[in-house]
């Protein structure tokens, strides 16, 4: 597949940006919205939502500091105590943009993986090649069966539609029907 | 509820980039590209008073102070 880099999106260059710098402190996924329109689904969002593995204070804070190095800020706070304590560590997301363009959109929501879902999928991440893009995604599967049994949004929905289209051969349909098996059990029991 | 007709221009489209794997980027990134250049006008031209400044961190949830 030929693509040159001038094909990448705003929202692409600004993914591969930031998984290039988290990547060095801490295992990560994409997942979600842009997981589709990464696979060319027609829509707009103007934030990325990302998956990080549970890492010590120290390493958050050097990954934060070496982020405001590179010129993302966190809207949250400008403190890194604040951002692990008051946030991260109470399983809320943090938001990161670039501070080079006013602190607009796009934004990186950034969260801790909160469950063995979560940690699974980090461990089952890939790199998708019809993408084009040098990052890593949460699975086709679990994409499809979180946005079909958990979010089910009209918006989720089509994403899911699109994948299904796009991944038609090469989807596992046992597998995210057992996914989706484990989301009743684990995010859906009240 | 969407109706029949953008169902069927999610299957068309969806298709069209399966099959055309190198062609689909170049299509999409204006239209991509459009929304965040129209988001990042939009909140420049909130930014530039005060009152703007603040509904943009409603807007944005954000505690950091948003200059102008």
């Amino acid at each position: 597949m030929k693509r040159q880099v001038d094909d990448k999106t705003i929202l692409d260059k600004f993914a591969e940006r930031f998984c290039g710098i988290i990547e060095k402190y801490a295992k990560y996924m994409v997942c979600s919205g842009f997981v589709a329109i990464a696979h060319g689904r027609t829509r707009g969002t103007e934030d990325i939502d990302m998956i990080i593995e549970r890492i010590s204070k120290e390493n958050f804070f050097k990954l934060h500091k070496d982020l405001i190095k590179n010129g993302f800020i966190c809207m949250q706070s400008d403190s890194p105590k604040d951002i692990y304590d008051d946030y991260l560590k109470s399983g809320e997301s943090i938001r990161y943009v670039e501070e080079n363009e006013g602190l607009f959109p796009p934004e990186m929501e950034v969260h801790f993986a909160k469950d063995i879902l979560d940690d699974e999928q980090l461990k089952e991440r890939i790199k998708l090649p019809l993408t084009g893009l040098n990052i890593y995604f949460s699975p086709v599967e679990w994409n499809i069966a979180f946005k079909e049994e958990l979010l089910k949004t009209e918006k989720d929905m089509e994403d899911a539609k699109h994948l299904r289209i796009i991944y038609s051969s090469e989807i596992d349909e046992d597998k995210i029907n057992s996914i989706k098996d484990r989301i009743k059990k684990m995010r859906l029991k009240r | 509820m969407r109706n029949k007709t953008h169902n069927e221009q999610i299957e068309r489209w969806a298709k069209y980039v399966k099959d055309n794997p190198s062609r689909w980027k170049e299509k999409l990134k204006p239209f991509l590209d459009s929304q965040i250049i129209i988001s990042r006008r939009f909140y420049s031209k909130l930014a530039e008073t005060e009152k703007g400044r603040k509904k943009i961190s409603l807007l944005r949830n954000t505690k950091i102070l948003i200059s102008s």
